[in-house]
């Protein structure tokens, strides 16, 4: 009697984008206790049944009401807030192939920050160095050159012989790096100097011709990417004299702008377009800031100490991790002010990174103190897509700028390396 | 009438021929005259013109005295010119008389106007000739114009001058009738003529007119349709007016009348009432090239007019019911007695607060009931607070005392607690005493029963920083102050002032700069104070200058605890076994102690600077005391009801001070509002160590516990 109550006959309905998988539009009646599985094997029975080719079996994933399906359907469908008694709607989508670990590269200390470009990874430890690896994780050079612990790092271009980068430290500098890759030299060019405590993080903006850093003295400075010698010295904004200059052939560089406004330190910061960019604060605020404007223009406000924020050019929302172990997406074109549009839960510790996927629009991943690196779709805000375990200990940076390439670093001085099969023909 | 102008025209012509011999007397008079001339000269032209030409002949022809006038009606035109030309011919009757002697010159030369004055005068006299006048009707009968049928049943049809019946001639019968018929050739064109009875024979003339008029022609048959047009006014201007007297000065002089017409228009125009020809012409043509307009009769063409008076109708306020006091029978309880009928009268003059404006009375019956005397009175008051007083919608905003109350955050977001480790900082070995985070907080310090001190980076765990430090670092504590780098550290009877070199470089240095150099010593200290401390400056050849430690205090008892002020430049020690000199208060920049009490005040167990105000705290066994620093008196006493008081805390704000008891509970002490406890929280197994206020309340528990305290 009680599990005649229980399971419902429900109404659905196959629908999908991807019309390669179509099947006939004719509602069904299942169980409510009907999970995905059973729900993958009827469609492809479907499938099946419709087209004349020989079929492989393909792994599917269900929507329902924008939400994937993680659980039962009538459990779903309950949390969804969706009526039993019309036919409802059930989108599926190829599934995503889970992302296989490629490599570990090792370090000697805390891996803190890492960067991608088209081939090359550059890392920031905690040993003072910055590291270059190429992208089949083979070490190319270890860069002394900070004196405290490298806590950022950022590629700002790259052509066919040279690549220039820059990294932040603890040690209140930016250095601004070249790199040539017939010699397999690196020079710093340039030593940026203005921050009054350690740099937390560095962004370089979308036409690489500046770049942001926040820091610890809760300032955010805005300097220029040009390598040319001298340019710090005709600018009369933002002149450090107290500081002693650092011997040397590299340039001190002052800051272009500084930026006030945030009451803690800055953790993260994300450009959004050539002159605006959002940054993320222990004072539980994210700022946007509009470098023509030269002040902050609006302010998103959370409940805890945010850690990271990323920003996604595809979907034009932003993703922040934060101290209370929640993923959260809010939208920077939202009038209303801090209007956080749905919250991911499913670390255990702090959120220290979030990065979106460079070319789906829904994806993005998360690291976390709790050793997982995590990848979320925005349609499932209780269960992520996978979980990537292999660390060891706390996760302090990630990376996602080649679309399959997903690169970890973390306190278990281990640099993770995930290969993602091709999400650019799925999505 | 054609007819009779002929026969005037003959009858004149005989006239003059008898005139020219009469006049042949006249001619040798001469009269030198010039305007007769001309008069003569327009009246020979309208001799042969119709009546009006004559008409206006008739004007020239009078003299400057008399004013022209216009006639309309021909019949009245006929009589008055007959009239006009008796006068005209009396003047020059009398003219001839007058002039008869002295007017010679005028001879041939006026012939011919002769003439035409002759023909005028003629025609005067043909007048009874022509028919067409009423004095020509045919007098022999004299009943006027009658109907003659009235004549019918009698056997006369009238009556003659003399009054005698004119008889009905005979009219004999249908045989005599028909004889006529048959035998008089002239019967046909035989007509009776129904005034006198008589038989007309019509003449062929009479006949042939009669059939012209029947044929719709011109009775006359000599009559020319198409005369040659004589324009005998021209149209043009002349240059001399044909006048005998001058023009009228008023001709010359512009009208008033016109002024004003004019003024009228000018002003017309002026004020845009009245536009030009011209300006009409071009606003009529940029009308055109504007093309048409159109203009919309509605707000918007979607929204629906909002009509004020039927959308947001407001009703006329209503009156109140009757109730039971106006009725003529109304129950007891509604009746005035004596006191409330003097009330009521007291009441009567002055204005509000009076309940009814009439007395309640009691009737037997409804006839009985009296008019009401203010019926009238009070419908038009009625009527004016209807019609004068302007009404409004009043919106009303009703809150419901839920709204007032500010929206809670989910429970999920909140978390008044820590629920679960967010991060743990592995590297002590033993029991970990006391920690403190520094201003920024970005880095923690530790100090541990494992002989060593260690710095933390908050965010991460990781440890920057660890050293020996000989001893167990009983408390630990940051200097407030931002701009001094420096971590004060009770390890046994020692102080150590260690700059941890994490931060801002530039404070770093200053803060060593700073240390390096001691003030000169100014003062002596006393030996009192000199047996308690003695401050010693760590060389930087030593190791322990390798470690951070810049200054040692060394004490002549165990300090446990060890507080910071505010700036940064004094901090306190706490010996409990010190007896009376168990509080000091240190100086940094003039590297000065201080025994701020001599008595002994009980067994001091902790000391505290309030974060702004010049207060010290003082935290004896069972009591806080609070000190004013400025006046040096003690300003308040917090009784703790507590058997042994292990720590302190005050909140940045300095209003509220938590205690730690070994009995296992914290005290929460209002600072303004008693000198009890506020609250009293029991939440440890064991005795209770430190806590830090930082973005949340930190307790550190003997028994191993760390409890987060969001506040």
């Amino acid at each position: 009697m009680t599990s005649n109550i229980q399971t419902i006959q429900l109404q659905i309905r196959f629908l999908t984008k991807q019309e390669q998988y179509a099947v006939p539009d004719i509602p069904f009646a299942v169980d409510s206790t009907i999970t995905t599985d059973e729900l993958n094997s009827l469609v492809n029975q479907l499938i099946k049944e419709n087209s004349k080719e020989i079929y492989k079996k393909i792994e599917f994933d269900f929507l329902a009401g924008d939400h994937f399906i993680r659980t039962d359907l009538g459990q779903h469908i309950a949390s969804r807030g969706l009526s039993s008694e019309t036919v409802i709607d059930v989108e599926y989508v190829e599934r995503l192939p889970a992302p296989e670990p490629q490599d570990c590269l090792l370090h000697d200390d805390w891996v803190s920050a890492v960067d991608v470009c088209n081939d090359w990874i550059l890392s920031g430890c905690y040993d003072y160095t910055v590291h270059l690896w190429s992208k089949k994780g083979k070490h190319k050079l270890t860069i002394p050159g900070h004196t405290k612990a490298v806590k950022a790092v950022s590629w700002i271009s790259e052509n066919e012989d040279s690549a220039t980068f820059v990294s932040v430290s603890h040690d209140q500098t930016a250095l601004l790096w070249e790199w040539n890759m017939k010699d397999n030299v690196v020079e710093c060019v340039h030593v940026c100097r203005g921050h009054a405590r350690g740099i937390e993080c560095v962004g370089v903006s979308t036409d690489k011709t500046k770049f942001a850093t926040g820091a610890w003295d809760n300032m955010l400075k805005i300097w220029t990417t040009s390598m040319e010698e001298n340019f710090g010295e005709d600018e009369d904004g933002e002149t450090d004299s107290k500081r002693p200059k650092k011997e040397g052939k590299s340039q001190v560089r002052t800051p272009k702008m500084t930026l006030k406004g945030h009451r803690e330190a800055v953790s993260g910061l994300c450009w959004l377009n050539s002159s605006e960019l959002v940054t993320s604060s222990w004072d539980h605020t994210l700022r946007t800031w509009d470098i023509s404007v030269g002040a902050s223009v609006s302010q998103i406000s959370g409940n805890k100490a945010f850690f990271d924020v990323n920003y996604s050019s595809l979907s034009g929302l932003l993703i922040t991790g934060s101290a209370d172990r929640h993923v959260r997406l809010y939208d920077p074109r939202s009038t209303e002010g801090g209007i956080c549009k749905s919250t991911f839960t499913s670390h255990d510790a702090w959120v220290m990174c979030v990065r979106w996927s460079p070319t789906d629009e829904r994806l993005f991943i998360s690291g976390s103190h709790d050793a997982k690196l995590k990848l979320w779709d925005i349609r499932s805000p209780s269960v992520p897509l996978f979980d990537m375990v292999g660390h060891e200990d706390k996760i302090l940076c990630c990376d996602w700028t080649f679309p399959d390439l997903i690169v970890s670093g973390g306190t278990d001085n281990t640099l993770r390396l995930y290969k993602t099969s091709d999400f650019k023909s799925l999505s | 009438m054609i007819n009779t102008d002929k026969l005037k025209r003959k009858l004149t012509n005989e006239k003059v021929t008898k005139k020219k011999e009469n006049e042949h007397e006249t001619f040798s008079e001469d009269i030198i005259d010039d305007i007769p001339l001309k008069e003569i000269d327009l009246n020979d032209d309208s001799e042969t013109d119709d009546e009006s030409e004559i008409d206006s002949s008739n004007d020239e022809h009078e003299d400057g005295s008399s004013d022209s006038t216009v006639y309309s009606d021909s019949e009245e035109f006929e009589s008055d010119e007959e009239e006009e030309h008796e006068d005209s011919n009396n003047t020059t009757t009398k003219l001839d008389n007058t002039t008869s002697e002295s007017s010679i010159v005028k001879k041939g030369t006026s012939e011919a106007q002769e003439n035409t004055q002759k023909s005028s005068k003629e025609n005067d006299d043909d007048e009874y000739a022509s028919h067409d006048t009423s004095d020509e009707e045919d007098i022999r009968n004299t009943v006027g114009n009658v109907p003659m049928n009235w004549y019918d049943e009698y056997e006369h049809i009238g009556y003659d001058w003399e009054g005698k019946k004119i008889m009905k001639p005979n009219q004999g019968d249908q045989i005599d009738m028909f004889l006529k018929k048959m035998e008089d050739p002239n019967f046909w064109r035989t007509v009776k003529d129904s005034q006198t009875g008589q038989d007309v024979v019509l003449s062929d003339k009479d006949i042939e007119l009669i059939k012209r008029i029947e044929s719709h022609k011109i009775p006359d048959k000599d009559y020319d349709d198409y005369t040659p047009w004589v324009e005998w006014f021209t149209s043009e201007v002349m240059d001399m007016p044909l006048r005998k007297f001058p023009e009228h000065k008023r001709s010359f002089l512009p009208s008033k009348d016109e002024i004003k017409k004019v003024s009228k228009y000018v002003h017309a125009m002026k004020m845009g009432w009245m536009k030009s020809r011209r300006a009409m012409k071009l606003s009529e043509k940029r009308k055109m090239e504007r093309g048409p307009q159109f203009y919309m009769l509605w707000h918007s063409d979607d929204a629906a007019e909002e009509m004020r008076r039927i959308h947001n109708h407001i009703p006329a306020p209503k009156r109140a019911l009757p109730d039971h006091s106006e009725s003529y029978n109304p129950p007891e309880e509604y009746l005035f007695n004596q006191q409330e009928l003097k009330k009521w009268n007291r009441e009567k003059k002055s204005i509000g607060n009076k309940k009814l404006h009439f007395v309640p009375q009691k009737y037997n019956s409804l006839r009985e009931v009296p008019s009401y005397k203010r019926f009238i009175r009070e419908r038009f008051l009625r009527c004016l607070d209807l019609y004068m007083c302007p009404r409004a919608i009043k919106m009303r905003l009703t809150i419901e005392p839920e709204d007032l109350l500010p929206k809670l955050p989910t429970p999920k977001d909140l978390q008044p607690f820590p629920t679960v480790v967010s991060i743990t900082y592995i590297g002590h070995t033993d029991m970990v005493r006391s920690i403190t985070i520094d201003p920024f907080g970005q880095y923690l310090a530790s100090a541990s029963d494992d002989s060593s001190v260690r710095f933390w980076e908050v965010s991460t765990g990781r440890c920057l920083k660890a050293f020996n430090i000989n001893g167990i670092g009983k408390c630990i504590t940051w200097c407030p102050n931002q701009a001094v780098s420096l971590v004060a550290v009770a390890v046994e009877r020692r102080i150590l002032l260690i700059n941890p070199q994490l931060g801002d470089s530039l404070v770093i240095t200053k803060t060593d700069d700073l240390l390096d150099t001691p003030p000169p010593e100014d003062k002596l200290t006393s030996e009192r104070i000199k047996a308690a401390v003695q401050w010693e400056h760590v060389s930087p050849s030593n190791d322990d200058w390798n470690k951070g430690i810049r200054i040692v205090l060394h004490h002549f008892k165990e300090v446990k605890q060890v507080s910071w002020h505010g700036r940064g430049d004094y901090f306190a020690t706490v010996m409990p076994d010190g007896e009376n000199r168990s509080v000091l208060i240190h100086q940094l920049s003039r590297r000065r102690s201080q025994l701020p009490f001599s008595k002994p005040k009980g067994l001091v167990q902790a000391a505290l600077f309030h974060p702004i105000k010049p207060l010290f705290f003082i935290a004896t066994q069972r009591n806080i005391r609070i000190y004013d620093l400025v006046k040096q008196e003690m300003v308040k006493k917090l009784i703790s009801n507590s058997k042994w008081i292990s720590h302190m805390a005050i909140h940045p704000g300095g209003d509220n001070v938590l205690v730690g008891t070994y009995d296992r509970k914290v005290l929460w002490f209002d600072l303004d509002l008693s000198t009890k406890p506020y609250k009293s929280l029991a939440l440890h197994n064991q005795a209770y160590v430190q806590w830090i206020y930082h973005p949340f309340v930190l307790e550190l528990g003997q028994e191993g516990r760390l409890i987060l305290q969001f506040h």
